[in-house]
């Protein structure tokens, strides 16, 4: 039963990593879990609705970002309006600002209506969460929001046109930030109330009747919630005490009860009320944004707990006994995937949720700050896996123990590529301080605080609970500019509506940057392609503009704001731009297909001249179809980022410095939050690839572009060191002179960027090669970038580049004397290697 | 300052895990006096320039047809055709080949624009106790530019191997040893007839030349490390009398000056390459060891072996049989 649903998904041949140690209370409890929908409980949406023929609970700005779901938008809101269960109002409802209908309707939902369970064994409360709440506006408003989303110049149709059109998508999503979920369990959620009160009792009387006075009374209505939802389960957990016939589980019970008539109001005395008041905290995170796990982190967890798993140690809770607690938490988090259980072959199971949580990495005075509750929680990573949630960030830097660096690559060699993602702290550090100079920050993020920095959604560095960076908001196709660049400012291709099959009239889109027939250097081509550039990026903070504004004005988390600090000061929600750090960062998407297409036009017309630009134009109309030589040129011979290679890495670190610092130039009009820059793909660089044109790189229209901060794919043919050099280049390396943000350390991505790399198991094949790799990633350290998912590859997946070895060319074997490229090898020899992997993986 | 100097040779490995301690980029050198049957480099051996063709890569663009200026290429049903006796590596087909499918084995390079190359993963030699290694083909045929190489890398304060069939002059050998770490040195045979049959020449020379090695290293305090390298060929190499015989040598004449015996399990990843090349391999058709065999090897070595803990034995090997 184990692991049932994932193991069906992928249906590996091979004997894959499987749980561990586990107490008869986790296996059961993580058993339950992958029954899925044949489980009794499950944690399945809810929606809950004001009773108005007007009201509705799905916010589609939240999906903006998703384009799968663009055609589901409206079916979504209609549904959950059909389904949604009325909830009765306090009779003065109406009369209140929209923040405080919005805190007090997610309060009587969570603590009144939810049903609650505690399930078997389960040394944690708090179930239900995942729920769709009343969008709580009146008529009025309700009008007004929508006349703003639909229709011909809606926001809706905006990003449409945006997406199909190959720029990208944008839209203010929920979560993607670390709440002060540490304040929560030193202090109690009395100290944000106190806090809270303190600063409503400082507004004067006229200011009591205005907005900061109204979103301070919803945040004191939120702030009460954990409070009171945690005395309701504490009478769930005392009643169950009372019919439990095992004295052992009845103590527990009775433990719990009492934990949770403490925390989270107040500060936890013991690491159980700790996790206890994490996880109460956070689930209602996701219940007030409506969004199950969306990219929230727990922050540095061994950090804010540190203390608490010493002293309940040392107080005599068992080691074992506070890694159950964790795994509980584990068991937990995975539930937000409940919230459609019923759809798909999955269970609900995607990849569109995500919590996470961040271990090790600096400390004050650059030591390191990896602790007992750092080895603990890897050790339950290690004995839960596989699963999906949460998922786990391990900081490495120079400094980073051998203990800890021999752990993380045996945990590596153990479970076919890293359970986690590894980020590189000098490198990050140094991005989050020049995001400090250019915003002018400085009072927040510097050289004493900056190591608490850590990632959230899947690699995006953020500080922890002041910060909100809009990490997935705004996705932006580089490749559009190119584009743009080598048309005038047209599309290559008129988009063409896939229901009626009408295509658009051509429309200058873009700037008139010249026909490129008469551009006679590669200096002009240069010069129309950041014209084009700066040209997508305005166009993606304008569309960006009006989803942000929407959200603003009609769609409220005052519960999220308690937790991030800057929005009980300003007496503004967090949606409103409340956060002290408040960004939204521009995602670039496609950057190495971008570079290696301009390092192809400066190849293959301005260098070699083996075409004008005219004609390679005409080939990417053509789709290269009847242009296969010069396609093979563009593909085999044109330069690339990611070999190492100083002249094209220079171009490529150009690329990168024209796109950041136009994207610096930029804040929003509504709620005041500056632009930064960051990298990271999600699956756009595999959808998005079908509505691109054909490149000049020799991509052609449905190959998949390039991951994020990655090098094309097979474009890294020096292997792992020199894409890791390049990859480090590109985001600034390190200053000649010595003086980086961070040490001598340079990066332009203060968001980071995605890197993944594949590595043959057998490369960790014994302790000396382990040994070679633990160097590996110390000099990634150096040279590399902030963030680093590594891949060990199995034999299905070799048998997969056999057959499409275009997707593999990077892929190494390992030859006896040094590494080889699989796919440089013959057919018969690749069987062999096939056979002795599966012999070496069995 | 160097320097101008000129080498020919084949690639570089980065991130290579193989070729001594830690991670280290591994020069391959074109040329090599001995022509081991068995050889995994076979483009290695010649020092002239090679083309081959990869037909897996090929358009069948006919490009390369127009640009040989001396009509060397024809492509047939069976792929294509290189007249090597005509052909004088003038290299201009691969040059033209949009696909890389024809491509020239060997360049041209200068210390000065390969030492920046070597250079690049200097953060994960420092962090591995790696560096660069020199290898083959034989580096001692090229002494000048191989010296000028070494001469920089130490400059450099990169850790430096030096793999060598020990087919050279011995003044050569010792004339590197001040910018070498750390020496590979292949033994393949103890017996010469044995050694002339498989490799086209004796092996006195090398074994003598090991003795004029291990004395420069014990008088010299140089503090250059020796490993002794061994390849594991089926019917030539692996037979445990030939180890055993290895093994008294080693026992005899470098008691306490070797760090490491490396037996190297045979691959017969080189089938496409002499395939490329247009030769045949008397291996093509040779099953890798089990590893049951390889044991064996191990055992064979440090059999009449006085430190059997540094006789260590690795490579791929072959499922058992069913």
């Amino acid at each position: 039963m184990t692991a049932l649903a994932l193991q069906t998904e992928s249906r590996p041949r091979f004997a894959i990593k499987t749980p561990e140690n586990l107490s008869a209370r986790i296996q059961w409890l993580r058993d339950y879990y992958f029954q899925g929908v044949q489980r009794a409980w499950n944690n399945e949406a809810t929606a809950w609705t004001t009773g108005t023929p007007w009201d509705f609970q799905y916010n589609e700005l939240n999906f903006y970002i998703v384009p799968e779901t663009y055609a589901f938008l409206q079916t979504f809101r209609s549904s959950f309006q059909q389904v949604a269960r009325p909830v009765a109002l306090h009779p003065d409802f109406w009369k209140w600002s929209l923040p405080e209908r919005r805190a007090w309707f997610m309060r009587e939902v969570m603590v009144c209506y939810l049903p609650r369970e505690v399930l078997p064994g389960d040394l944690l409360a708090g179930a239900r969460f995942n729920v769709q709440t009343s969008a709580c506006l009146t008529r009025r408003e309700t009008r007004s929001r929508d006349r703003l989303v639909y229709g011909k110049n809606g926001t809706r149709a905006a990003l449409v046109w945006f997406h199909n059109h190959g720029y990208g998508n944008a839209g203010p999503t929920a979560g993607h930030l670390i709440p002060d979920y540490g304040r929560i369990v030193r202090e109690g959620w009395k100290a944000v109330h106190a806090e809270l009160e303190s600063h409503y009792d400082g507004l004067s009387k006229r200011e009591r009747r205005g907005p900061r006075a109204a979103q301070l009374r919803a945040m004191l209505t939120a702030a009460g919630m954990p409070r009171d939802l945690a005395r309701a389960y504490s009478r769930e957990c005392a009643r169950l005490a009372e019919s439990e016939s095992d004295p052992v589980r009845r103590e527990e019970l009775r433990q719990m009860a009492a934990n949770l008539l403490w925390v989270p109001w107040e500060p936890a005395r013991s690491f159980w009320e700790a996790v206890q008041a994490l996880w109460l905290t956070h689930m209602l995170v996701m219940s007030d944004e409506n969004y199950p796990g969306p990219g929230v982190s727990f922050g540095r967890l061994d950090q804010f707990l540190g203390p608490l798993w010493e002293r309940s140690l040392a107080e005599g809770m068992p080691r074992e006994f506070g890694k159950e607690i964790l795994k509980c938490l584990w068991v937990h988090a995975n539930t937000a995937y409940d919230s459609m259980i019923r759809t798909g072959g999955n269970q609900g199971i995607t990849a569109g949720y995500g919590q996470l949580l961040t271990v090790s990495g600096l400390g004050p005075d650059r030591q390191d700050r990896t602790n007992d509750l750092t080895y603990a929680l890897l050790e339950v990573v290690d004995e839960m896996s596989p699963i999906l949630e949460p998922k786990p960030n391990v900081r490495l830097h120079r400094g980073t123990p051998e203990k800890l660096l021999d752990r993380v690559v045996d945990m590596i060699a153990s479970s076919q590529g890293a359970p986690f993602l590894l980020n590189f702290d000098e490198r990050s550090m140094a991005g989050m301080m020049l995001q400090a100079r250019r915003s002018g920050v400085e009072h927040l993020i510097h050289a004493d605080n900056v190591f608490d920095y850590a990632p959230v959604g899947c690699l995006e560095n953020t500080m922890a609970g002041n910060d909100r960076s809009g990490t997935v908001d705004a996705n932006l196709n580089l490749l559009k500019a190119v584009e743009l660049a080598l048309t005038g400012g047209f599309d290559l291709h008129p988009f063409t509506d896939p229901l009626t099959g009408v295509p658009d009239p051509p429309r200058r889109d873009g700037p008139d940057t010249g026909d490129p027939a008469g551009f006679a250097t590669w200096e002009q081509f240069w010069a129309a392609y950041g014209e084009q550039t700066r040209s997508i990026i305005r166009r993606i903070v304008d569309l960006y503009e009006r989803p942000e504004a929407i959200r603003a004005r009609f769609a409220p988390t005052p519960y999220l704001s308690c937790l991030v600090g800057g929005c009980a000061g300003r007496g503004l929600d967090v949606t409103q731009g409340g956060a002290e750090l408040s960004y939204v960062t521009i995602e670039a998407v496609t950057y190495a297909t971008t570079v290696d297409s301009l390092l192809a036009v400066k190849y293959l017309v301005y260098d070699q001249k083996v075409c004008t630009l005219a004609e390679l134009v005409q080939a990417l109309r053509d789709n290269w179809v009847g242009h296969e030589v010069l396609q093979a040129r563009a593909l085999h011979r044109a330069p690339k980022y990611g070999r190492d290679d100083d002249a094209a890495d220079a171009l490529a670190a150009q690329v990168m410095e024209l796109w950041t610092e136009e994207t610096w130039k930029h804040k929003t009009f509504s709620t005041g939050r500056q632009y930064r820059p960051g990298m990271l793909s999600w699956n756009y660089w595999v959808a998005d690839s079908f509505l691109l044109a054909a490149s000049p790189d020799g991509r052609p229209k449905g190959k998949f572009l390039s991951n994020a901060l990655c090098p094309s794919n097979g474009a890294d043919i020096n292997g792992p060191t020199a894409n890791a050099n390049s990859v480090g280049k590109v985001l600034g390396g390190k200053a000649p002179d010595g003086k980086g943000d961070w040490l001598d350390y340079l990066n332009r991505l203060p968001n980071g960027g995605s890197h993944t790399m594949s590595f043959n198991p057998s490369l960790l094949r014994d302790p000396e090669h382990r040994q070679k790799f633990k160097a590996f990633l110390r000099g990634y350290v150096e040279n590399g970038g902030s963030a680093l998912q590594v891949n060990m590859i199995n034999a299905e997946m070799l048998r997969d580049a056999q057959k499409h070895p275009e997707n593999y060319r990077h892929l190494l074997v390992r030859v006896t004397g040094y590494n080889a490229y699989f796919t440089t090898i013959g057919r018969e020899l690749q069987d062999e290697i096939i056979a002795r992997e599966s012999h070496q993986t069995c | 300052m160097p320097d101008s100097l000129t080498g020919r040779i084949l690639h570089l490995q980065r991130l290579s895990t193989e070729d001594g301690p830690g991670i280290r980029t591994t020069v391959f050198f074109k040329g090599c006096p001995l022509h081991c049957a068995w050889c995994h480099n076979p483009e290695s051996i010649s020092s002239l320039l090679q083309v081959q063709w990869h037909a897996d890569r090929c358009l069948e663009c006919l490009t390369c047809l127009n640009v040989c200026p001396r009509g060397c290429l024809t492509m047939t049903r069976a792929g294509m055709e290189i007249d090597r006796v005509r052909c004088s590596r003038c290299g201009k087909c691969a040059e033209a080949c949009p696909a890389n499918a024809l491509e020239m084995l060997g360049r041209q390079v200068t210390v000065d624009e390969l030492l920046p190359e070597l250079l690049k993963d200097r953060a994960y030699y420092l962090a591995s106790g790696g560096g660069v290694t020199l290898s083959g083909g034989e580096p001692l045929l090229q002494m000048d530019f191989v010296e000028a190489l070494l001469r920089g890398l130490k400059e450099a304060g990169i850790h430096t191997a030096l793999d060598t069939c020990g087919q050279a002059q011995a003044a050569n050998l010792v004339r590197l040893l001040p910018y070498v770490d750390l020496v590979l040195y292949d033994v393949k045979l103890a017996d010469a007839g044995a050694h002339q049959k498989y490799t086209g020449l004796p092996n006195q020379k090398i074994l003598a030349n090991l003795l004029v090695l291990r004395d420069a290293l014990r008088d010299g305090g140089l503090g250059v490390e020796l490993w002794v390298r061994t390849p594991l060929i089926p019917g030539a190499t692996a037979g445990a009398a030939n180890l055993a015989a290895i093994g008294r040598f080693l026992a005899e004449h470098l008691d306490g000056c070797l760090a490491r015996w490396e037996l190297c399990a045979f691959n017969n990843l080189a089938r496409d390459k002499y395939s490329r090349l247009d030769q045949d391999w008397a291996y093509a058709g040779q099953a890798l060891m089990t590893s049951a065999e390889l044991a064996a090897c191990e055992q064979a070595a440090r059999a009449h072996f006085p430190d059997p803990q540094i006789v260590l034995a690795s490579g791929p090997t072959r499922p058992p049989e069913d």
